[in-house]
């Protein structure tokens, strides 16, 4: 691609560092902000800027905060006594916006895989193991892929905490809502049927 | 809650052998249909030698013959492909390409059970690869693995009895994944969690640090699918290993003392002991010295081991056996015969035993056979000998 601006150039080539944008994206994207304001893209990268250098990790969940503590962890309505074990962020996103979920949480920040050189030392493990001490949580929810690394993870964790006495469930498995019988792969629709449920609570949706 | 019913297909653990006067009649009656699983038409685009090329196929034997470089191989590789996702000469998919081309398509028309089907793999020029059934892209591979069960013998395989023992485990994970989709998902599991459980003891080797809580929790991980493995492996090689043997005198024609044991230290002690006794072992070889993946298959010829004494013609006789056994269980299993893919199996073959070798495969097996040759007279004389209807598709 041939620029006759280098300030262009250096722009695109910035945008295009960003996951899932190419070339031709972030060329798009970089004239667009050159037909906005000036003031309006200053603002713009003042945004992003500021985002960076002010965003903090809860020191409870690690979850994306303002402060030391993150909403989620400072809201008094939200049960104190259970904890959803979570992979990122926006595993955290992506739980609340069912609105069905009222604890808190707890960001790993990845899952146990040797191979990708990720022990239980680089996660947020040992403060985990510290909380559910301290906290007196009487669950754990682990919301994990559900994969071989997931599953590594949670029999490690679960492991740590067997001295407590604190109760260890996982999300269900099964057949995707919507989904057609016929289409699901043959693992997923053999560990629906060991895990069915009676009727009643399906029906009553609990 | 538990569930009493079995899920997934099992293998039967004594595979009924039929008789030969059975595979007789049996093979009479389906001659004047096409068998059940039945490769119609293949398209290749881009691929190896092929750039745009179909192929038609009427007959339930297919001779392709041509001179060396013609491409007698790759076509057989093609079908490979439709039926393993796969190739089965070369480990990544990028040698397939057509040389200066990006990205292959290979489809293929499939009956299978009387239904069309049309299964299609793909090759994108960004690498990745997709393949789909009747315009159903699969989400895993691995889930296509058995539906169009198949047999290849190449000239290569003869390191199937002279090389290591890898390459026996893979010929008995290969048929086990055909015939009970539950073993490959067990052997996938496996072989991922024991690349971690390696990763881990080399760096507990690397950094000094050993967490042995997480070593524990692989290992946990480990016995499921890991004796799963065993045991499928075990039952299985109960019955296969005298059937191979029986095969083997069949072709040989004379008594030989052929051995075939299954060895695996998991016959003395379940994998959790295995992994308990083997673990200062592990640490310092920064590597798991215990479990399936040690499983050997141990040849030998009277008290001799069989690649130090036998002869290119017993390799050959013991390579066949193996194969056409699998050929059997498989379709004991299936319920009906697997593809056979030969690719220049009659070098170094007396006249004879090319007749016998067609008069097994192509008459008495009754599937879909695809055969290579550099000969055409040969093999037409041969399969006209036995009233074999076939169809010659000669390469130039």
């Amino acid at each position: 691609m041939q620029f006759s601006s280098s300030l262009l150039e250096n722009a695109v080539t910035e945008f295009a560092k960003l996951p899932g944008i190419g070339k031709k994206t972030a060329l798009r994207l970089v004239l667009h902000l050159l037909r906005q304001e000036v003031g309006e893209v200053e603002h713009f990268s003042e945004v992003v800027a500021r985002m960076r250098r002010e965003i903090k990790f809860c020191n409870r969940c690690f979850n994306v905060a303002d402060g030391d503590i993150c909403s989620i962890c400072a809201n008094s309505m939200r049960r104190q006594d259970l904890i959803c074990v979570v992979e990122t962020i926006r595993d955290v996103i992506a739980i609340e916006s069912t609105q069905q979920y009222n604890g808190l949480y707890h960001v790993l920040g990845g899952i146990i895989s040797p191979l990708d050189g990720i022990g239980p030392d680089q996660l947020t493990i040992e403060a985990l193991v510290n909380r559910i001490q301290k906290e007196a949580t009487s669950e754990l929810i682990f919301a994990l892929n559900p994969n071989i690394q997931g599953d590594t993870t949670i029999y490690y964790i679960q492991k740590k905490i067997q001295a407590f006495p604190v109760q260890v469930t996982t999300i269900a498995r099964g057949i995707a809502f919507g989904g057609e019988l016929e289409y699901a792969d043959e693992m997923t629709l053999a560990r629906s049927l060991q895990n069915r449920l009676p009727v009643e609570r399906y029906v009553a949706g609990r | 809650m538990e569930l009493s019913t079995q899920i997934g297909p099992a293998l039967s653990r004594q595979p009924k052998r039929l008789s030969v006067q059975q595979l007789d009649s049996f093979a009479a009656g389906r001659l004047s249909c096409s068998p059940m699983l039945f490769f119609r038409a293949i398209s290749l685009l881009q691929f190896k030698n092929y750039t745009n090329r179909a192929f038609e196929f009427n007959e339930a034997v297919t001779g392709i013959c041509g001179n060396n470089g013609q491409g007698k191989t790759n076509l057989l590789d093609a079908l490979h492909y439709l039926c393993f996702t796969k190739s089965y000469f070369s480990r990544t998919d990028g040698h397939a390409v057509q040389e200066g081309q990006k990205g292959f398509r290979i489809e293929g028309r499939v009956s299978l059970n009387e239904k069309q089907e049309k299964a299609v793999c793909v090759l994108r020029e960004t690498g990745k690869k997709e393949f789909s059934v009747n315009d159903q892209p699969y989400d895993k591979f691995s889930h296509h693995i058995g539906r169009y069960p198949c047999v290849i013998i190449a000239p290569d395989d003869a390191v199937l009895v002279t090389g290591g023992s890898e390459e026996r485990r893979k010929f008995i994970d290969s048929l086990l994944s055909q015939a009970d989709a539950t073993y490959l998902q067990h052997l996938i599991s496996y072989t991922k969690i024991l690349q971690q459980r390696n990763s881990l003891l080399k760096s507990f080797a690397e950094t000094g640090q050993r967490n042995f809580a997480l070593l524990d929790v692989l290992d946990e991980q480990l016995l499921k699918p890991g004796q799963y493995i065993f045991e499928k492996r075990k039952d299985f090689l109960i019955s296969f290993l005298p059937a191979v043997r029986h095969t083997y005198h069949e072709i040989a024609q004379q008594p030989e003392d052929l051995r075939l044991v299954y060895e695996s230290q998991l016959l003395e002690n379940n994998l959790a002991e295995c992994l308990q006794a083997s673990r200062q072992k592990d640490l310092y070889a920064a590597r798991t010295t215990a479990g399936p993946h040690r499983d050997e298959l141990e040849i030998s010829l009277g008290a001799q081991p069989f690649k130090q004494i036998a002869s290119q013609g017993q390799r050959k006789s013991l390579l066949f056996a193996l194969k056409l056994t699998e050929m059997d269980v498989l379709k004991e299993e299936k319920g009906f015969p697997p593809l056979l893919l030969l690719d220049d199996v009659f070098e170094k073959l007396d006249e004879s035993r090319i007749s016998n070798l067609l008069q097994r495969v192509c008459r008495d097996n009754a599937g879909q056979v695809f055969i290579t040759d550099t000969n055409e007279e040969r093999l037409k004389k041969h399969l006209d000998d036995l009233a074999i209807a076939h169809q010659i598709i000669t390469l130039r």
